[in-house]
């Protein structure tokens, strides 16, 4: 254990530096990104305004803010450009200095992502959470924070940032098949933003396709959080949506190490 | 006159050998452009789910909003189809010293760039926004004359010069800072805000995307009065004189950033 921790250390290491390196432009990135968060509050804040006031399929607008604000959040959290780096050395040629070299193909990644992602996520999740429950405790006139609530959060987020990466681990292979890369992804991030509830909650969704979304991996990515978080799920219904989680986990984990040892059976380098 | 056609002879000569290109990776254009399209059906549910649960936002109607929306995309989409390649300026060409290849060129550096790459991918947009605009129009029971739908096709070419303009002064930041990718994205962003009618937003957002970041001038202003025919003179000046000051402004930008140009690598 000490042994592996020493190897992959440095990995973490490389990434903190990498983000250091970018920060003001990782800003101005954030900035773009959360000027979609402003522009479905006004939407929701005109949908709430016209219909009745009242809450829609269980959510009033006050809750629906905090789940927009929520869902930036945890969108941010679990983020992961897996399949995008993993494409690129397949496309490239680079994944052979992955293979001569005597550490996890994937731990390797897993580490450098979180050396790139731990600074930014505590300087932006801290000033989030705290300004969600001023929001909360404003519009609902009562405190509402829960110190196990928030704990569950953070037990899910990891799970599904672990979902997250597999996946995007085992997506990057597409690059097999695919040259185009971004326009690749571009597709999965649009498909994976409907169908995690990112656009829409799924509670909004006709009752079948509310039921088989939630099966799905991508539930378990950014709506089973957030909806923790919300405290929407209580007793056996949270153990249920948890194994869920690991079971993606598990199962995205499973699939890349197989998809590894296919490939690398084809894979043919040119050049070098 | 001898100029601009010199101009228009070196765009086609760079749009043939784009196709050429292009030719070469059929599969994945082809990917673009549902990856685009894609990205509008995922919107068009969201407004679809919506409008079950309230007929009218703000007193506009669904197809409405959705001509407006529709509108929205194409000058997005025309922007997005000649002249993409200026967030290749932002994230890669000057950071990696290959933008000394451009002044070593007998033609105008902007010119170049602009003309030097299509984007294939945007026809996911420009075909959606059509579409959307063709099917919204039967169904909005507007007073429909020759002048309306005429102003409607004026208008395209000014204000897609409003994308072009904010793509190129924004662009024109990675000059002094070699990278201005991600400023071009926080500013292209803006665009969100046209997609629905203006009048769901506060007071600070409107005048934001009026006066500061205008893409509203791209979609909401020239639909008030291709619907409604309100205020012409506000809703077809203004995104004329806001294309021909951003556009004016990128200009002036960029030949101010050549001069502070300092190439980069080796």
């Amino acid at each position: 254990m000490k042994r592996r921790l020493k190897t992959y250390l440095p990995f973490v290491n490389a990434g903190i530096q990498e983000v250091a390196t970018y920060r003001i432009n990782w800003i101005f990135f954030m900035l773009g990104n959360a000027l979609a968060c402003f522009v479905s509050y006004f939407i929701w804040a005109a949908v709430y305004g016209s219909g009745g006031g009242g809450a829609i399929n269980g959510f009033t607008l006050p809750q629906m803010i905090v789940y927009i604000v929520l869902m930036f959040l945890t969108g941010t959290i679990i983020a992961s450009d897996g399949a995008y780096v993993v494409g690129e050395e397949i496309r490239d040629g680079t994944i052979a200095m992955r293979l001569i070299k005597p550490v996890s193909y994937n731990a390797t990644f897993l580490f450098q992502e979180l050396g790139n992602k731990l600074p930014t996520e505590i300087a932006i999740a801290a000033p989030m959470i705290v300004t969600v429950e001023i929001i909360r405790t404003v519009l609902s006139g009562s405190v509402q924070f829960s110190a196990p609530g928030l704990l569950l959060y953070i037990l899910s987020c990891v799970l599904a940032y672990l979902i997250n990466f597999y996946f995007n681990i085992c997506f990057g292979f597409i690059a097999f098949a695919i040259k185009y890369l971004w326009g690749a992804n571009m597709m999965k991030n649009v498909i994976i933003g409907f169908l995690s509830g990112t656009v829409i909650p799924l509670s909004f969704l006709p009752g079948v396709l509310e039921k088989v979304f939630l099966l799905l991996p991508f539930a378990s990515l950014n709506y089973t959080p957030v909806m923790i978080y919300m405290g929407k799920y209580g007793g056996a219904q949270l153990w249920y949506y948890f194994g869920l989680q690991v079971f993606w986990a598990l199962f995205f984990f499973g699939l890349s190490k197989l998809l590894w040892k296919v490939s690398v059976k084809r894979l043919t380098v040119q050049g070098g | 006159m001898k100029n601009i056609k010199r101009a228009l002879k070196i765009h086609r000569i760079f749009m043939a050998q784009e196709f050429k290109r292009m030719m070469e990776y059929k599969g994945d254009f082809i990917v673009g452009i549902i990856g685009f399209f894609l990205v509008q059906l995922s919107n068009l549910l969201f407004l679809w789910i919506i409008f079950n649960q309230v007929p009218t936002l703000m007193g506009w109607t669904v197809y409405e909003v959705v001509f407006i929306y529709g509108l929205s995309l194409i000058p997005k989409g025309i922007d997005h189809f000649f002249f993409d390649n200026l967030w290749n300026i932002g994230f890669f060409i000057i950071r990696k010293g290959d933008f000394d290849k451009y002044l070593t060129r007998p033609v105008n550096t902007l010119f170049h760039v602009l003309v030097e790459k299509i984007q294939i991918d945007a026809l996911g947009e420009l075909i959606m926004g059509i579409a959307l605009v063709c099917v919204s129009i039967p169904h909005i029971g507007a007073d429909w004359d020759f002048f309306r739908i005429a102003a409607m096709i004026c208008m395209i070419p000014f204000i897609t010069l409003i994308f072009t303009g904010v793509k190129t002064i924004t662009a024109s930041a990675a000059f002094w800072t070699k990278r201005s990718g991600n400023v071009i994205y926080l500013f292209y962003m803006f665009s969100d805000f046209a997609k629905y009618p203006a009048a769901i937003y506060n007071r600070v957002v409107q005048n934001i995307i009026t006066y500061i970041i205008p893409f509203a001038l791209t979609s909401y202003y020239p639909a008030l009065f291709i619907l409604r025919g309100e205020n012409p003179l506000f809703n077809l000046g203004m995104p004329v004189l806001a294309s021909a000051v951003l556009m004016t402004a990128g200009i002036i930008v960029w030949h101010r950033g050549l001069r502070a140009y300092e190439s980069a690598g080796s």
